[in-house]
């Protein structure tokens, strides 16, 4: 007989507990959700899930990233990168499209935009012109 | 004056408190004697400035752009802005703005379709956040 899935099973076949301390290279090809310590690169189409209390060292490269906990290390997803309230995150990050939280730390250089996270080159010029000064707004 | 009809600001050249009425548009702040910008602006054609600083919001609609340092409360983004950016509010993004520089806020908000490039801090950042994280070996 078939167990029945919790959301959260389905969405995170791989789950890093809270005690586990993980140093290397990751891969996956589905979701991770990471509740302990990792420290290494990590890679997934999928999504990364990092909770609270939860720390990550390194670099990822995933579908989507969704950080509750701590984050040193660069993040780019094809995607979205959520930060929520609890999250801290120093580095830099790369993505499609950007959700912060009130209460969100961050710090860190920031390419957001539909073509970020595919070539990640600087979005094009805007005009040069003249000078004016700006007018309040009429009451 | 009333209490009722003051309310704080604090400097955009040198973070002191002022109590301003409520209907002033602008005033030299009691610290560093300089002026300070109240009112709200809405930009919707090109604006260029040395530096943009008022302590009230400022919006830029689709069509403005915005090429200056901006020291603002709440910065909407419909068009698109060129600077670095400090706000004391919320810092906003939507669909078809695009904001290019340093951004310094408490919070940002980027709508789906809005772009953003620089260094980022947003959120309080109190001491040693990062040390307590991850601990020096
Ligand atoms: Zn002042």
């Amino acid at each position: 007989m078939a167990e029945p899935q919790t959301p959260a099973r389905g969405d995170f076949p791989t789950i890093i507990g809270p005690d586990a301390a993980f140093k290397g290279e990751l891969k996956f090809e589905k979701g991770v959700r990471l509740l302990g310590r990792l420290e290494g690169l990590v890679e997934s189409p999928g999504q990364l899930e990092i909770a609270e209390g939860a720390t990550l060292e390194g670099d990822v490269k995933a579908g989507n990233i969704r950080v509750d906990g701590s984050v040193k290390g660069n993040l780019r997803a094809s995607g979205k990168i959520q930060l929520s309230a609890s999250a801290k995150l120093e580095g830099d990050l790369t993505t499609a499209r950007l959700e912060v939280a009130e209460g969100a730390v961050f710090i860190g250089k920031c390419v957001v935009g539909s073509d970020a996270a595919a070539k990640g080159g600087p979005a094009p010029r805007m005009d040069d012109a003249a000078k004016h000064a700006p007018q309040p707004v009429k009451k | 004056m009333e209490p009722d009809s003051t309310r704080p600001v604090l400097c955009t050249h040198c973070n002191g408190e002022n109590l301003v009425g409520k209907r002033a548009m602008s005033v030299f702040c009691r610290h560093c004697r300089k002026r300070l910008i109240l009112e709200d602006y809405r930009i919707n054609t090109y604006h260029s400035v040395r530096l943009f600083a008022t302590c009230g919001d400022i919006y830029v609609d689709r069509t403005g752009q915005v090429i200056s340092p901006i020291r603002v409360r709440n910065l909407t983004v419909q068009g698109k802005v060129k600077g670095d950016v400090e706000a004391r509010g919320r810092v906003e993004v939507t669909g078809t703005g695009e904001l290019r520089g340093d951004i310094t806020a408490p919070l940002i908000r980027v709508e789906e379709g809005g772009r953003i490039e620089g260094f980022c801090r947003i959120g309080a950042l109190p001491d040693n956040w990062l040390r307590a994280a991850f601990p020096v070996k």
